[in-house]
């Protein structure tokens, strides 16, 4: 969660200079992502004016499916890839400013079932890819990483973990390639089941929170069922990433008890280094819109200036997740990875079909 | 307090989290003081 904003550093360079590397890459996000929200609006006014049956296809999945032809036909040029990666900082801002959708009373009330959910869900699934990592013979802390990927936050707690318990490289970027290509295929996969099983906005939105393991992919699955979904996607996943602390924290004291980490000297300075300061952005907006602070007309404009930074998002997805590199890192982890991720997307899927008949959403 | 390069790096390396955080309040602001008057879709 606390990654800077890295660029190369050699030779140094001045922060202007930095500024101005990473414009081509953000630009292509923008053009990438009005291109899909043209996409949509222009395929669907001539579905209509000529009577034909389309489809329709939302421009999140149109500016993910643009960035995936892009990165893996024509490869992605140096030029833009700084800009690129500021995907994720678009997809925390963009967050932030979805605080003014959400008053105080309904953080609350859906942030609680959504947190109670999130233990049960890390529990669970830390235990289970344990034991998996276990079963086909991983290495132990490999198998630590793909457990908190999977339980927690995807890449943002894999780096974190990564650092904490001293995993080499080729561990990390083997969970990292693993969670990423799951992901990718939880954005097709979850809303044809969502719609296959009828299952309302909230429950679909609490789902793909809870089951998709990157904050990226589980905002676009969310948005891929509807804009409702993504408002509970984002709830319940925000409530995931605020833990990651705590879980990096207890792998940390593991490792270091077995002599293969650094020590934890002060633990409260760790938990708030790992902590995802973006959580506290959202839940500021969060209480300025419920005080009043903004007039509805300026709730309007969080509320859509937050759509276009998930756009930049959406691009960043597609963009960013290369198959040819992801098949270089072999099979077991991956195969892990898909039996653990679809324990677990059965296991929440259960999970938020009872919870929504207990607290009636 | 030094004065280092290294020193000076360290202070402006804010994490991504914050400046993101940053950002987004700014923008807020601008639009709750009506500097943006609106933002459309």
């Amino acid at each position: 969660m606390a990654d800077a904003i890295v660029l190369p550093q050699n030779p140094p360079i001045s922060l202007g200079a930095r500024f101005f590397r990473l414009i081509p890459g953000v630009a292509l996000l923008a053009a990438i992502g009005f291109a899909g929200k043209l996409l949509e609006k222009n395929i669907n006014a001539y579905s209509k004016a000529n009577h034909l049956t389309f489809p329709n296809i939302e421009y999140v999945l149109w500016a993910i499916l643009i960035g995936l032809v892009i990165s893996n036909v024509f490869g992605l040029a140096e030029i833009f890839k700084p800009g690129v990666a500021t995907y994720e900082f678009w997809l925390k801002a963009g967050i932030v400013l979805l605080g003014s959708r959400f008053l105080l009373g309904d953080v609350a009330k859906l942030g609680g079932v959504s947190l109670a959910l999130v233990i049960i869900e890390i529990a669970g699934s830390l235990a289970f890819m344990t034991f998996l990592g276990r079963l086909f013979g991983l290495r132990p802390k490999l198998t630590s990483l793909l457990a908190v990927g999977s339980a927690v936050c995807g890449v943002s707690a894999i780096i974190a973990t990564k650092g904490a318990i001293d995993a080499d490289d080729e561990d990390s970027s083997f969970a990292i390639a693993a969670i990423l290509a799951l992901g990718a295929i939880a954005l097709f996969t979850f809303p044809l089941i969502g719609h296959a099983l009828h299952l309302s906005d909230q429950a679909y939105g609490v789902w793909a929170g809870l089951a998709v393991d990157n904050t990226a992919e589980a905002t676009a699955a969310g948005a891929l069922y509807s804009d409702a979904a993504a408002k509970l996607a984002v709830l319940t996943k925000t409530c995931r990433n605020a833990l990651i602390g705590f879980i990096v924290l207890g792998y940390a004291i593991y490792w270091a008890s077995r002599g293969q980490a650094q020590n934890v000297t002060n633990k409260a300075a760790f938990l708030w280094q790992k902590f995802p300061k973006f959580v506290l952005g959202f839940l500021l907006v969060s209480v300025l819109a419920t005080v009043g602070f903004f007039t509805k007309d300026q709730n309007a404009s969080l509320a859509n200036l937050s759509r276009w930074a998930f756009l930049l998002t959406f691009a960043g997805v597609g963009l960013r997740t290369n198959f040819r590199e992801m098949r270089k890192q072999g099979l077991r982890p991956f195969a892990v990875g898909v039996i653990g991720e679809v324990a677990i997307a059965l296991f929440t899927l259960v999970l938020v079909v009872g919870a929504a008949r207990l607290f009636h959403f | 307090m030094s004065n280092s390069p290294a020193a000076a790096s360290s202070r402006s390396k804010l994490s991504l989290d914050t400046w993101a955080v940053l950002v987004a309040l700014a923008a807020a602001a601008l639009i709750r003081f009506g500097v943006i008057p609106k933002i459309p879709w």
